[in-house]
């Protein structure tokens, strides 16, 4: 029986592996020669005339900004209307320091960086208070009040604007490169470029689109998510900072230049071009910006044109033009996954070692926990509550009797009235979610909480956001580090081997949006058995699984038990749930009824009558 | 200028500005969409009404014409620029560029046929002066108050208490759960623009005297609208936006009559940032800072 599976399991695995590689060779000669014609193309624009020369680069200036704000749009869904606010703050900030205080630009890149990195960071923390469309209006109106202070400040010299500092020139012997603010313009946008495909292609990319998409579900990996957004936000007001710092060397720096309407334009350009896709922004800042110099007839009419063309674009391509081309070829070259899902699960993955110190004392303890959603009636009423390590623990009641409510106070997400909650011996009571994960505590969700755009792999690999160090510090650089190169290598490999653990291993490259049910919730339990953890929350795993898929579960539990992982298992399909139980508790109406063995809960009187309904 | 002339005049200004802020707020409401173009629809009506008059018509018969364009044109905004976008992803983003696209194509449109240059305007009642106290308002002005409390308790009358604003409510809450008991979401939505846009024609209508007739208003006016709908909390309750629009009204004059002459250009802002950054849904939104100074009476639970 065991050798055909093994190599059943070889040959499902084999086309997963060769398949980037054929793609390998061409994709890592993609980036050598983009850049060689990047710096040709750069030369051309330096050595033309005056006229070309500001086409480009402003589009290249709006390129950096429409990029600064997919950053957070697109893989945060931080919709930032505020990107036109620190633009004008690079812009301003440069102008006045180098022209009346005579400070070397160079001296004022620094300064732009750190000074809209640190305001847009404070900006995000305020508005961050809201979110999706509330934190849009929150930015767009730091927007607004710029633009009014730009206009009535002395300073800044009003409507009229001033002239910004002049870039200087190539010394001699680089004359024959041609204008140097091109190359300087040219040079910061191929930075930008790399900035955001390197954050791509790094480990952090699942990671913040799962802060997007499902943010209790990375909380519970561990991730800082507040942090990570405040501080994305931050790195994308530094981005905005050097286009102003750019947009100052090419003429006059006026209100009218950052008025409201220019937050709005770059969102305009990322969303034409295609959110979430390294060239869409340029595309997009390419067509709004050259539009009215290429399209060179009335002005009205070619406004007219240019709303008309807009509209069209938006509804004729939702996804934006890169967008909708990803889609069409994504088609094409998606390998046919193998729906071939019976595959055995592995019992071999390695036992997960840790020195424990079994003492007797519960590994989770509840003492006393009250809760009630706003003012209305109490959801749970002083809950005692302790899991033994080692231990399968159920918890059942009736819904709304509020299992799922305490499933998210052991996990921080709700934080409780009166009572306290201890992981370890050690109180945690106002601990995040992430820092109870740091203790060993992971959990899935009921409603699977994943990344539907990405591979399960992608998803399984959020779950080991704390087991390599230093991913966010090292991801603008990740491609290009050796240690990037090992250390993702590495997580995919493991993500996979979990998702073949848990009997998913032939939709390893199937994005979670296509795959069925049961594989969602696996790939579920794959992202907590990945990271190792010692307590395990699941919020009823088996809804909406098949008979064969609730066996195939409850085998993967009792294996995780078998490895010494304590489970805290909240179901309601008892002939699943109290074969594994060690111990059984009962909640009903907020409050424990009983806490026994499995036998001693089927038996109790009262328990069938509330729960089992006799 | 005495307390009572600037608090009049600014209730009266700010009657408009709420005029606006209703309009954006009762298209959100059902759609979840700002409608960057809501001010192109104040500026359509004003250049109607301003065309027929300066043709002969009777001015009212003008002011009908121009609040019926203004519908038009709203409804025009919802086919072509937001049921595309709603029907791909109703949350995506998508709205704000086809908005934005209707609403640079209409102004510029409106440039082309009249020209950038204002035109007189008809005066309606703003030539006849009713002091009150020791202040005088023109009969517009007390018309444009008299008017937007009309209508802001008539929109609320209907919400609350017709069938219609309660299949509202219900699409405002849930479009899908709407849809799927039998609400007819479209209608409703293209009703809900319709009304934005008679909003907005209206409060052109009650401007029109005093800024004249130009294509370049709409911008402008649905800037203040958007901020009256925001410093009230519009979005969660459109009347709210009514008393956004007065309270900017009033410190806008008031910052005028007592700063100097150029700061109701940046004192609404100023009113704005302080009202987001202690409760930023709005003053009278359901988490508002200031509305748990009086707190409501606990919900119950049933059942």
């Amino acid at each position: 029986m065991k050798p055909p599976m093994d190599s059943s399991r070889a040959q499902i695995t084999l086309p997963a592996s060769t398949a980037p590689g054929g793609f390998g060779i061409l994709r890592r000669l993609m980036s050598p020669v983009f850049i060689v014609a990047y710096l040709l193309f750069t030369y051309a624009i330096a050595q033309s005339n005056l006229h070309m020369q500001s086409l480009a680069l402003i589009a290249a200036v709006f390129a950096i900004l429409a990029i600064s704000l997919d950053l957070v749009a697109g893989m945060l869904g931080l919709y930032s209307l505020g990107q036109g606010g620190f633009f004008a703050i690079g812009a301003y900030l440069t102008t006045i320091l180098a022209t009346q205080y005579e400070v070397d630009i160079f001296w004022l890149l620094p300064l732009v960086l750190i000074g809209c990195g640190i305001t847009g960071a404070l900006i995000g923390a305020m508005s961050l208070r809201v979110s999706g469309l509330y934190f849009a209006i929150t930015t767009f109106v730091f927007t607004l009040v710029l633009t009014v202070l730009a206009t009535d400040l002395s300073i800044t010299g009003g409507l009229q604007g001033m002239l910004g500092p002049a870039f200087p020139d190539f010394p001699d012997s680089l004359a024959t490169l041609g204008t140097a603010v091109v190359w300087c313009v040219m040079l910061a946008l191929l930075v930008a470029i790399a900035l955001v495909r390197n954050i791509r292609k790094s480990p952090l990319y699942p990671v913040l689109l799962s802060i997007r998409d499902a943010e209790p579900f990375a909380e519970a990996a561990g991730v800082r998510t507040k942090v990570i957004k405040v501080g994305l936000f931050g790195v994308s007001a530094a981005m905005a900072g050097l286009a102003g710092w750019l947009f100052s060397f090419l003429g006059v720096v006026s209100p009218g230049q950052f008025d409201w309407s220019v937050s709005l334009n770059i969102l305009v350009m990322v969303l034409v071009g295609g959110i979430n896709t390294t060239l869409g922004p340029i595309l997009g800042a390419i067509f709004v910006t050259m539009f009215p110099a290429v399209v060179n007839i009335d002005p009205w009419i070619q406004e007219i044109l240019y709303g008309a063309l807009s509209i069209c674009a938006i509804t004729l391509f939702p996804e934006g033009v890169v967008g909708l081309v990803k889609r069409h070829l994504g088609a094409r070259l998606r390998s046919a996954t193998s729906a071939d899902r019976e595959e055995e699960v592995s019992v071999a993955s390695a036992p997960i070692e840790r020195s424990v110190v079994d003492d007797g004392a519960p590994i989770v303890e509840c003492r006393g926990i009250d809760f009630g959603y706003g003012t209305g009636l109490k959801v749970l009423r002083n809950v005692d509550f302790k899991v033994q390590r080692g231990h399968i623990h159920g918890l059942i009641g009736p819904n709304g009797s509020g299992k799922s409510t305490l499933a998210n106070i052991i996990a921080g997400r709700l934080k409780p009235q009166a009572g306290s909650v201890l992981i370890k011996g050690q109180r945690v009571d106002g601990q995040a979610p992430s820092d109870r994960a740091k203790l060993g505590l992971r959990r899935t969700f009921q409603a699977a909480q994943l990344v539907r755009e990405l591979p399960t792999s992608r998803n399984v690999m959020v779950g080991l956001y704390n087991s390599v160090p230093g991913i966010v510090r090292r991801s603008a650089f990740w491609p290009l580090l050796p240690s990037g190169y090992r250390d993702g290598a590495n997580m995919l490999r493991q993500s996979e081997q979990a998702l073949r653990a848990v009997g998913a291993g032939s939709w390893v490259d199937a994005k979670v949006g296509d795959v069925p049910h049961g594989i969602e919730q696996l790939t579920q339990l794959a992202t907590v058995r990945v990271a190792g953890p010692e307590i395990i929350v699941l919020d009823e795993p088996a809804t909406g699984l098949s008979v064969s898929e609730v066996d195939h579960l409850a085998r993967l539990l009792g294996q995780l038990k078998a490895q010494g992982v304590t489970m805290i298992i909240i179901e309601h399909q008892t002939r699943f749930l109290f074969p594994l139980c060690d111990q059984v508790t009962v909640l009903n109406a907020g409050e424990v009824i009983l806490t026994s063995t499995a036998d001693v809960v089927r038996a109790d009187p009262t328990v069938r009558q509330i729960y089992l309904g006799e | 200028m005495s307390l009572l002339q600037f608090l009049l005049s600014g209730l009266a200004i700010g009657a408009v500005y709420g005029l606006m802020g209703m309009a954006l707020a009762i298209s959100f409401y059902v759609t979840r969409v700002i409608n960057f173009a809501q001010g192109q629809m104040l500026m359509i009506s004003v250049m109607i009404v301003s065309t027929l008059a300066a043709a002969g018509f009777s001015p009212w018969l003008a002011v009908i014409a121009g609040l019926a364009a203004s519908c038009i044109v709203a409804v025009l905004s919802y086919l072509l620029a937001v049921k595309p976008i709603l029907a791909f992803d109703r949350f995506s983003f998508g709205w704000l560029v086809s908005t934005l696209g209707f609403a640079v194509a209409v102004e510029n449109a409106a440039a082309y046929i009249w020209g950038p240059t204002s035109q007189a305007f008809p005066p309606i009642l703003n030539n006849i002066s009713v002091p009150i106290g020791n202040a005088v308002l023109t009969a517009q002005q007390i018309l444009a108050i008299a008017i937007a409390a009309v209508l802001t308790a008539a929109f609320e009358l209907i919400r609350k208490r017709t069938l219609f604003g309660k299949v509202g409510m219900a699409i405002a809450a849930d479009p899908e759960m709407a849809s799927a008991i039998g609400a007819n979401t479209t209608a409703v939505a293209i009703i809900a623009f319709a009304i934005s846009g008679l909003f907005a024609g209206i409060a052109g209508v009650l401007i029109g005297p005093s800024t004249f007739a130009n294509p370049y208003l709409g911008g402008t006016f649905g800037t203040y609208g958007f901020i009256a709908m925001m410093i009230g909390g519009g979005t969660e309750k459109p009347a709210a936006a009514m008393f956004g629009g007065l309270l900017l009204g009033v410190l806008a004059e008031g910052a005028n009559a007592t700063i100097n002459s150029q700061a109701s250009d940046w004192f609404p802002f100023l009113v704005l940032v302080v009202i987001l950054i202690v409760s930023p849904r709005g003053l009278f939104s359901s988490g508002s800072a200031f509305l748990r100074l009086w707190p409501r009476r606990p919900a119950v639970a049933r059942g």
